[in-house]
């Protein structure tokens, strides 16, 4: 069965962007446009992994994680933090990655892989 | 007595020379002799004797002769004429000519010995004076080349009392302060009654170190300078602390420049994180377009473009935005028509209202008269504050509620009134305060922190102001209050090319 990837941006080109990227190397996806969202969607989908934007209007991504990590039937998804703000790298630490905006998606894809082989 | 003295004997009567030159010879002068003034000539140019003693005969001319050509040629050897007994005349006439001194003969040892001396001590006194007056010389061409330093240095240099009066400062210092020498350093430099909370001079009065300060002084003309101040004591010989010297260096240019600077860098650094959201929306436009083609799945291929189109356009708003900000711009303005202006405005606003289903009102029936304004400016602004309200109506998620913008315009004596009216999202007291403040969005994406920022900079410059009411989930209002006439000082601080326009 495909892997689920759950995208967390505020930016719908990105979630776009992302859903067909992931889409046309095998992943099944769904997305939410903010932290408080994607909680709803990570309950509801149960994905395999998360890729995190940290700054969006009504919740951040550090917030969001720190939600998530409570939880502990999915404190054990690896996220990959994906942001356009440098120096993010400590942001999250127990990110399972961090990269930067704009981002090589071949490297990207391989994050994945390795995070949920 | 003299030991080593050079001295030259010239006279025709040799036995004189050689009894004379027996006679010095036991003082310890170390004597030369010689009847004829030729050859006296060429020993003085030989020997540099320090006294010449000359009769008045000589075997080629008379002494007088012989003491005019020394006193041009060699004015530092002193001369003794001997002149013939009772022979006053010429005596005097050798005094007149710059002889040292006359003696008659015969000559008298003891007084021969004193006149020696005296012409000797003569010369010593020459060569001292001689000596001051190239110190003096040099020292008074010092002090001209330190009066042109003083006076040429870059910065403003004053030497203050006790009482911070001025006892002294350079030609620049005068030139943008006054020439007000007795008045207090804060009158002057800072139009202060008092003296300076922190002042160096004062510090190094007590101190006796040099002390570096930075202030903002205020010009003859009013205008201000930023200076950085240094002091320096200056001592008197017993080492006691009379004057502070002040030096202060215009670094209102750097300051200013600085300011640019760190504005430019604030802006890019905090404009960053929208740039990489931007270039990575650009980066899935071209994936999906590219993945979209290979696959001919048309509707990937139009939502590719969609993105594409709207994130080039919002990275072309970003940059013109940033272009507008780090360019001091003046206002164009010309007279223009209002209702021409708001139908402009409006027509600009209408599509995106449109694209929206967001019902767009105006009233512009006051409208049908003039005012001064920089066309392209204030519609830049007013646009973006339209956006903004429309924008408001779009994020309101929170019913099915009919959502509308009104622009209005109403016109009293003065001011032309617009508003933007929207049935929006509305903000909270935080967002109304930091609306116009630099790099604040609501906006998450969307945003740059700088378009309201720009647009009430415009209406600012347009001598108007922007007031807004707004309440959290019910909507806002915008009045934007704009001047018919252009404020004189905006105006005059305008270029010359203002003729060009009017």
């Amino acid at each position: 069965m495909a892997k689920k990837i759950l995208i967390v941006d505020d930016d719908p080109n990105i979630i776009s962007y992302l859903t067909d990227f992931f889409g046309d190397n095998g992943y099944e996806t769904c997305s939410a446009m903010d932290g408080s969202e994607a909680m709803g969607i990570v309950k509801k989908e149960k994905p395999d992994l998360i890729t995190l934007d940290l700054e969006m209007p009504e919740e951040w991504g550090p917030r969001f994680f720190r939600k998530l990590m409570k939880e502990k039937e999915y404190s054990k998804i690896p996220v990959i933090v994906i942001s356009g703000l440098t120096g993010a790298k400590y942001a999250i630490q127990k990110a399972v990655a961090s990269i930067h905006k704009p981002f090589d998606r071949d490297e990207l894809l391989k994050i994945v892989e390795e995070s949920i082989a | 007595m003299f030991p080593g003295t050079k001295i030259l004997l010239v006279d025709q009567d040799e036995e004189l020379r050689s009894s004379l030159e027996v006679f010095l010879e036991r003082l310890g002068f170390d004597v030369i002799s010689t009847g004829k003034a030729e050859i006296a000539f060429t020993e003085i140019q030989k020997d540099h004797p320090a006294v010449v003693m000359s009769g008045n005969q000589l075997e080629d001319m008379p002494g007088i002769q012989l003491l005019r050509r020394l006193r041009r040629e060699y004015p530092q050897i002193e001369m003794i004429l001997v002149v013939d007994e009772g022979d006053i005349s010429t005596g005097v006439e050798g005094l007149r000519l710059g002889a040292s001194d006359y003696i008659h003969k015969p000559v008298n040892s003891e007084a021969l010995q004193v006149l020696l001396k005296r012409a000797l001590d003569r010369r010593e006194k020459g060569f001292l004076i001689q000596r001051y007056r190239k110190n003096y010389e040099s020292v008074n061409r010092n002090k001209i080349l330190l009066q042109q330093l003083f006076d040429s240095v870059p910065c403003y240099i004053s030497l203050q009392d006790e009482n911070f009066r001025l006892t002294g400062a350079n030609k620049r210092f005068k030139e943008d302060f006054g020439d007000y020498l007795g008045s207090h350093c804060y009158e002057v430099y800072k139009h202060r009654s008092e003296p300076c909370i922190s002042c160096p001079v004062e510090a190094t009065f007590h101190d006796g170190e040099p002390h570096q300060t930075e202030e903002v002084v205020t010009s003859q003309s009013g205008e201000q300078y930023n200076v950085l101040t240094w002091t320096a004591p200056l001592r008197d010989v017993s080492g006691k602390i009379t004057q502070v010297m002040e030096m202060s260096t215009n670094i209102t240019q750097i300051r200013k420049l600085e300011g640019h600077l760190t504005s430019l860098g604030l802006l890019l650094g905090s404009m960053s994180h929208g740039i990489r959201g931007l270039l990575t929306a650009l980066d899935g436009g071209i994936y999906r377009l590219e993945t979209g083609i290979e696959k001919g799945e048309q509707e990937r291929i139009d939502g590719a473009l969609e993105t594409v189109k709207a994130t080039i356009q919002r990275i072309r708003s970003m940059v013109l935005d940033i272009l507008y900000y780090t360019k001091d711009r003046e206002l164009n303005w010309t007279r223009v028509n209002v209702l021409d202006f708001a139908n402009q405005v409006a027509g600009l606003i209408r599509p995106k209202a449109e694209k929206y289903n967001i019902a767009f009102q105006y009233d512009f029936h006051q409208a049908d008269t003039f005012f001064e304004i920089d066309a392209g400016l204030l519609s830049s602004a007013l646009v973006n504050i339209l956006e903004n309200s429309i924008d408001a109506c779009i994020d309101d998620r929170s019913s099915d509620k009919s959502y509308e913008v009104i622009f209005n315009i109403t016109v009293n004596k003065d001011h032309v009134v617009f508003e933007a009216i929207d049935n929006g999202t509305g903000m909270d007291r935080q967002m109304r305060e930091n609306l116009f403040t630099l790099f604040f969005s609501s906006k998450g994406y969307r945003g740059t922190g700088l378009g309201l920022f720009i647009a009430n900079q415009v209406v600012e410059q347009h001598g108007g102001t922007i007031d807004v009411t707004s309440e959290l989930g019910k909507g806002s209002c915008f009045r934007i209050n704009v001047p018919k006439v252009i404020p004189e000082d905006v105006k005059y601080a305008k270029d010359c090319g203002k003729e060009d326009n009017t």
